[in-house]
Parts: C-alpha cells; structure tokens; sequence
C-alpha cells in the first residue's frame, strides 16, 4: 500500500528526515517511535503534503502512484487521512460546512454523487457516536473552544467519516487522559480492517497497550534504525531511547 | 484665494436647475462655502491615503434619467422590503416597489417635499456637519437634485431598500442626499444598495444625514456593488440620542475607488451603535473608510469591527477615531481592524485612534493584517478541500462575522454569497 524509499526531507534547509524506508501493507499497523527531534512529526507532514518541508531525495508510492507529486487534497482524495498532532482552531466555519466540503470534495475526487443533505447528516450522527462527541461541538466552528481530549476525538471521528485506506497518526495520544485514550483506540480498533492501514507515531508505548502494532520502527536522527515486532516498543519503554544510540553506536 | 483646479472641478457639476422644494438658506450656506473651499490632497492628513486623481481625470456629465429593464439582476432575492429604485439619480416609479406603506413611515422624495413634511425636514436638514470631507458635502447640499426622506414614527416592520443603478454611456455624476429621521420608540431597517449597469465612469457624491431620537433603533446596511469604473464619496452623518441603537453596515464589493465618511454624534447617554464594515477589494480597487465617533454623554456603548481582504493591486485605507468627550464617563468603546491581503502588491494602511477626556472608560482598539492563515488551509486541504475552495471557505469565514447583527435574514443570504463567490477562481 505504502512505499517509502530512500525519503530525504528538510525545512529552512535543515535535513531532517536522511534516508528513510519503509513498506506497509494493507491490513498492517506500524508503529514508529523514536525521541523527540529525530523526525517522527516530519514523516508524518511530508506524507501528508505539507509544503514548509521540502523533500530532496527518494520516492513515495501509495497504491503505486507517486504521492510525493500530488497536492494535499489529492492524497486525501486517494485515501490518505492524518490525525494531526495540533488540530487547527477554524473560527467562522462551522464543523458541519466543514465535514461536507471535505467528504463531498473526497467523493468528488473519487468520482462519486455528493451525500444529500439527509445521508450526511445521519452519517454524521451516527460516527459521532463512535467517539462520543457531543452534538454541542459539531455545531460549533471547527475545533473552537475544544479541549485537547475533545480535538483529537474529533479527528478520529473525522476519521470516521472519511474511511481512508490509509490512517497516519501523529502523536494522537499526547494530551489525552485514560479514558479518552480508551475512546480513540476503540474506535480505531474499530475501523482496523484488512484493507486499510495504520501509521501510529508515538513517543510513548503507552497508546500501543491499546493499538496493538505489528510492526514496531524507531526513528532516530532521520532514519529507521531498528524495526520489529510489539515486544520492541515494551522494550524501549524499560530501557529508554539512549540504550539504542548505544546499541546503534557499538 | 480658490486654486483654478478646484473651481473647475465644481463648476461640472452646476446644474441647470435646482429643486426648489429644499431649503434655500441650507443651499445658500453651501454655495458660499464652495467659493473658498479647497479640494483636499494627500498632504492633507485625513486624505493621505485617498489621493483624488481617478476623480480628477474625469470630465463628468450630470446625470439623465434613463431606464433599465433587467431589474431582477439588482434585487435581492426573497427581500420583502419596499424598493425605492433610482436609476442616474432619478427615481423610477415604474421599477420602484412600494406596496402598501405601514402608517408608522412615510418616504418622500427629495424633489416631492410640501406642507408638514416639507417643515419637519427643515428642522433637520442641513444641521449635522463635519469638517472632514466638506467640499463634498457642500457641493452636495449646493447641488443635490434627488434624494430620500424617510420618516419613521414608530416600529416599522417591512424594510426599505434605497436602490442605485447608474445606467451612463458617458462619464456621468450623482449628487444624491438623504435624510432619515427616526422618532422616539421608533425602529427602521433601511438597505442602500449602489450598483452600475456597465464599467462607464461614474462619480456619485452621497450624503445622509440621519437623526435617531430617544430610545428608537436603526438598522443600516450599505452595501457597494458599483463596477469597475464607480467612484464615490459618502458622507454618512448619525446623530443619536439616548437610549437609541444604530447599527451600520458599510460594505464595499465593487466600485473603483471609495471613500467612505462615517461619523457618529452620540449626544444622549446610554446609546448602543455598531460599526461594521467589510471591504473585499480586487485589481486596482481602492477604498478608504473613515470613521469617527464622538461621545459626548456617559453610559454608551460604541462597538466598531472593520475586515477587509485585499487582492491584486487594491489599496486599503482605515481611519478610525473614537473621541470621548469629558463628560461621557463609562463609555465602552472598542475598535478593530483586520485585513488579509492575498496577494504581495495590494496594501493597507490603518490608523485607529482614540482621544479620550474621560476617567472612568473602558476603550480599546487594534489593528492587524496578515496573510490567509496557512496552518488552516493546510488542515483543510489535509481534509480532501482543494486549495481554492478552501481558501473560499476561510476567506468566508474570516469576512462574514462583518454581517453579525444585521435582522434581514435574506440580505445576510445575498450578502453571505457575494463574500463566497467574490474571490472564486483566484488562486494566487
């Protein structure tokens, strides 16, 4: 599904990301974890189009086309979603204007009919349900007056409502308590399929109690320097980061 | 002694004949005045940024009646409203839609005035002036032809849509006056709407006086949709007394260059008023609104937000002054300004400034401009919306909250749509 070779990557001419690989297939959820300023973030902006990075070398393919040459909105029309780390506040349009440009833009792109005003509207109910939104804030503007727990709830929900094939997401765990850790990983539980696929990135294994991966990668400095299975990141939970600087230095 | 450039410009606009339904002293004043007055240019501080040239190039014919008959493309949809149209400045009464008057207003033509009307409107007329943007209004007191009084003696529920087509071939100038005399308890909604049939060069030179009695309301939104070739000065004068709210509306979607005069005489306590204002300006567009509001008794409450999104090579001016007066104790007064430009050669230049001789206030004012935020239109394009679409959408938001307030729910719809489409299809 996804296929990152040799990914070079740098802001404001700073290299960040130096030589990154990685293969993911449908039905698999990778884990990437490293410390923090070893590109974790960036990965995750890169793939998602954002365009203060500039990438430099290497190649991206999602279901076998070139990402790296499509714009933001084409990569969430092929099935490309992020949880952003810091959801945006968008003070004047409402979360329901919201939701409609974006799934009727992603049903366009798939050359699909727009939901009528009825479909959507249900299907909105009914994915609310799935995070335990509370009707209160879909009918304010986007993200405004969310708390941290409420805004990462609803980039699951949004999530959701978009079912891409592939779900990237950055840090979605920092800021949440326990309950509402409980809420996201259900829900992305949830919607684990086989023809879908997850990057979680964390700093912490503490979200991957819950999103159980079957890949494990630590990031450092740019690159993947060890990948394996889930006992990788309980692994670095006892030993901390700096046992694998070590490891990687000897 | 009068420079030559000065008595040339207003000897263009001298009309063959006056209306002699007007109070001649108020004219007489006026002319008088118009033999020492000197056009302002941008050395003069309050002009800096409204440099007259687009005006001065011109050679302007006063104005002719003609007719339309495509008055639908300038109506609003599913406004009930009673439509006065004026087409060159001369009103239609065939395009005119005045059903039914409710018995708490009356309307009158300027050039219809008699009997008790015409004495109420003396009383009034002519008695608000302001040394910022005279020789405007003086020509107009001298020379204005046409124009509205609209007396509204209690609750007024249909609103009233003073409609302005200019319909020219040639280079063509309108002197339009206005005077709107709210009574105690009363409550009007009134929308002026200017709009151009073609890009001929116009110069319209508007003035409304506006008086808003004890405990009475005003609804006033202006919204200016002239073409490509509409220039225009407006002087918009508003006396309130207390316990009276007005709420105004300047909105400027088209025209060439605009400078809009807008001034606030706040003389009873406990008054309410609202200044609002969106300008959306594209290609060479320039427009400059200046605004003022005096208070001069305790316990008001004066709220001024202005927005402006600003694309290819537009110019922005705002100027904004609240001056309260020594004894206008708990004044509440706040003032915002906030631009986005699009694109690196449209520019804005704002001012805002507060004078305050009172102790016990609460005033605040700000100003920013800054660039269509690019972490929102990241998130929505992340979200599948492409870029011009999103950028529509933020652009929409950021204009709209202008229109915050305004009780005629179809004029918000319309309004709501210019701001979305105004942009489509730029992507800079």
């Amino acid at each position: 599904m996804l296929s990152i070779k040799n990914l070079h990557a740098s802001i404001d001419d700073k290299a960040i990301l130096k030589g990154l690989n990685l293969e993911m297939k449908a039905g698999e959820v990778h884990a990437i974890m490293g410390p923090n300023g070893s590109g974790k973030s960036t990965l995750a902006s890169v793939l998602a189009g954002k365009e203060d990075y500039e990438v430099t070398e290497g190649e991206v393919l999602y279901h076998g086309k070139d990402m790296l040459d499509m714009a933001p909105e084409e990569r969430a029309g092929e099935g490309l979603f992020l949880a952003f780390q810091y959801p945006v506040e968008i003070p004047g349009v409402s979360m329901v204007n919201f939701m409609r440009a974006s799934l009727n833009s992603i049903r366009e792109y798939r050359k699909q009919e727009p939901l009528s005003a009825g479909q959507f509207l249900k299907l909105m109910r009914e994915k609310k349900e799935i995070v335990n939104l509370d009707d209160k804030l879909l009918k304010r503007a986007v993200n405004e007056g969310f708390s941290g727990g409420e805004k990462k709830r609803n980039e699951i929900f949004q999530m959701a409502m978009l079912e891409p094939s592939l779900v990237l997401m950055d840090e979605t765990d920092s800021g949440l308590d326990i309950d509402a850790l409980r809420i996201v990983s259900d829900a992305v539980n949830q919607f684990r399929s086989k023809d879908n696929a997850f990057l979680v990135i964390t700093h912490y294994q503490r979200l991957l109690e819950y999103i159980v991966p079957d890949f494990v990668h630590v990031l450092s400095e740019g690159k993947i320097v060890r990948s394996g299975g889930k006992e990788l990141a309980l692994e670095l939970e006892e030993k901390g980061y700096d046992w694998l600087k070590e490891g990687v230095g000897a | 002694m009068q420079s030559t450039k000065t008595k040339e410009f207003i000897q263009q606009f001298q009309p063959q004949t006056l209306p002699t339904s007007l109070p001649n002293e108020v004219r007489e004043l006026a002319m008088s005045a118009l033999n020492i007055l000197e056009l302002p240019t941008t050395k003069w501080e309050e002009w800096k940024y409204s440099n007259l040239r687009p005006i001065l190039k011109h050679q302007f014919q006063p104005a002719n009646h003609a007719e339309i008959d495509n008055l639908a493309a300038y109506l609003i949809p599913d406004f009930e409203a009673n439509v006065l149209v004026f087409v060159n400045g001369v009103y239609s009464k065939s395009l005119s839609q005045i059903g039914e008057l409710e018995d708490t207003v009356s309307v009158t033509l300027l050039s219809e005035l008699e009997g008790e009307t015409a004495a109420v409107f003396s009383d009034y007329y002519g008695k608000i002036t302001s040394p910022e943007g005279q020789i405007f209004s003086a020509l107009n007191t001298a020379y204005a032809a046409e124009g509205v009084f609209i007396h509204a003696k209690g609750v007024v529920e249909r609103p009233i849509h003073l409609l302005h087509i200019q319909h020219a071939t040639a280079a063509q100038s309108v002197q339009m006056r206005n005077l709107f005399l709210v009574e105690k308890h009363a409550k009007v909604k009134v929308l002026e709407s200017f709009h151009s049939s073609n890009d001929t060069p116009s110069f319209r030179n508007a003035v409304t006086e506006i008086f808003v009695k004890e405990n009475a309301g005003l609804e006033y939104v202006k919204l200016q949709e002239e073409g490509e070739a509409g220039m225009m000065v407006d002087q918009t004068e508003i006396s309130q007394a207390s316990d009276s709210r007005v709420k105004t509306y300047t909105l400027s979607m088209g025209g060439n260059w605009i400078r809009n005069n807008l001034h606030f005489h706040l003389k009873g306590p406990n008054t309410e008023s609202v200044l609002n204002g969106l300008y959306m300006l594209k290609d060479n567009q320039h427009v400059d609104n200046h605004s003022l509001v005096h208070h001069f008794a305790p316990n008001s409450y004066s709220n001024e937000l202005y927005k402006g999104i600003l694309g290819g090579k537009s110019t922005a001016a705002f100027r904004g002054k609240i001056h309260v007066h020594q004894p206008a104790q708990k004044t509440n007064a706040y003032q915002s300004n906030r631009n986005i430009l699009l694109t690196d050669t449209a520019s804005v230049n704002t001012k805002p400034q507060l004078e305050i001789y009172a102790d016990d206030v609460k005033c605040s004012h700000g100003a920013t401009t800054g660039r269509i935020e690019e972490e929102a239109l990241f998130y929505l394009r992340a979200r599948g919306v492409p870029m011009e679409e999103a950028q529509q959408l933020l652009i929409h938001a950021f204009g709209a909250e202008t229109l915050d307030g305004i009780t005629m729910d179809a004029v918000v719809g319309y309004i709501d749509q210019l701001i979305t489409a105004r942009f489509a299809g730029i992507t800079d």
